[in-house]
């Protein structure tokens, strides 16, 4: 599935982390899920910081109807320089997603 | 899931990242639960991951997971038993009462028009053994890990590898800047089709090349009804693999075959889509059959 905010956001060298660490396929799928609902929410905490409680609201609602046009015309007008604040949070999470991959690769 | 690992690190990790989630999540709808609350959501889409842990009217599945392969099978397995009336046990080639038969049935089932002939080409067969292939490179430069727009395509398509070479009509994309959706869509949903075993192909191979380049089929796996929109992007497999086509990572996975040997009977037929309109992916049953 590819996200409205995909295209900011760099992971893939966290799967090269990962992928080092001899892990199954289950392994593999069940972390993906954390990191990718874990990213999810630390975006949409970004962006819904930036908004008032109807414009919260209007954006769940272009969220939920997946159209991604609509939802970066709803936040370029509403939340302006949220790009740069999307690629902060990932970053910052990415940070410590390394830091936990680092300590495991001590552990194994 | 239910799994056990007996992996330290792995373990390490997966403690680690799932404490982080729920610290993740409890924040989330500590700080905009309320706000939220009100929202009729009509359609899940964006809101996959949204895991609400104490509010709200906000119900959404947990994770987007190799489960949802199984959303397909749900609604499409009245196809399934439809068509063990109609495959035969053998896997194959059709008789033409069969190709008939079968292409009215899934015509209908799908509401748009699957046929085993165009323009007077057909292929050699349209019920087969289907293996599972490797990603192709898109555009130059291309790697594995740009395949995945998420984590859990990651984890679920990127043990598949890249194929060393090509597909039989070169990359996707000129350069990764002409890489567009069309573009991505057709990779991530490809067959490997034997286009060199079409009768007529050896004395029309010009015509036939461009006409199989990016062809529209739907596949289907008669024993769970799962079915999948894709195109010919590749040439292949060899006769001596005792296969008859192949589905990229996505295709496999959607036709419920990617665990496992990674092999299985399909139908593969035309669609014909001239304006474009069909979607590639993952495929439904219509309301018509999902009403018997």
């Amino acid at each position: 599935m590819n996200y409205f905010y995909s295209h900011l956001i760099e992971i893939d060298s966290v799967f090269e982390q990962l992928d080092k660490m001899g892990l199954s396929n289950e392994e593999k799928l069940h972390l993906g899920q954390l990191l990718d609902s874990s990213l999810h929410h630390t975006i949409l905490d970004a962006i819904l910081s930036e908004l008032s409680d109807s414009d919260k609201r209007a954006f769940m609602q272009h969220l939920s109807e997946g159209k991604h046009d609509q939802i970066w015309k709803f936040l370029n007008e509403k939340a302006i320089g949220v790009e740069d604040k999307i690629k902060k949070v990932a970053k910052d999470l990415k940070q410590e997603l390394y830091e936990d991959i680092r300590e495991a690769h001590k552990i194994k | 899931m239910q799994f056990i690992s007996q992996k330290p690190h792995f373990e390490y990790l997966r403690k680690k990242w799932t404490s982080r989630h729920k610290a993740t999540q409890d924040k989330f709808w500590e700080k905009h639960g309320g706000a939220l609350k009100q929202v009729a959501i009509g359609s899940l889409g964006g809101l996959m991951l949204l895991t609400p842990t104490k509010l709200p009217t906000v119900q959404t599945p947990l994770f987007a997971s190799r489960d949802d392969v199984l959303k397909g099978y749900d609604k499409n397995v009245l196809l399934a038993q439809s068509l063990s009336e109609k495959v035969p046990q053998d896997v194959a080639p059709l008789e033409k009462q069969q190709e008939n038969d079968l292409t009215d049935t899934l015509s209908k089932d799908f509401g748009f028009k699957v046929t085993a002939q165009i323009n007077s080409i057909r292929l050699s067969r349209n019920y087969g053994l289907i293996g599972g292939e490797q990603h192709l490179a898109r555009y130059p430069g291309d790697t594995l890990y740009d395949h995945a727009d998420t984590s859990v395509d990651w984890a679920k398509y990127g043990s598949s590898g890249m194929a060393p070479g090509l597909g039989a009509w070169g990359y996707f994309a000129t350069s990764k800047n002409q890489f567009d959706e069309t573009a991505k869509q057709r990779e991530k949903y490809y067959l490997a089709i034997q286009t060199f075993l079409a009768p007529g192909f050896a004395e029309n191979v010009a015509e036939y090349r461009d006409f199989f380049k990016f062809r529209k089929m739907l596949v289907v796996n008669p024993h769970t009804g799962q079915a999948v929109v894709a195109v010919i992007a590749d040439a292949g497999p060899a006769e001596f693999t005792g296969k008859h086509l192949g589905g990229s990572p996505e295709v496999m996975d959607g036709l419920g075959l990617a665990d496992g040997p990674r092999k299985g009977a399909v139908l593969y037929f035309f669609i014909d889509d001239p304006k474009n309109q069909v979607p590639l992916g993952p495929v439904k049953v219509t309301a018509r059959l999902a009403q018997l």
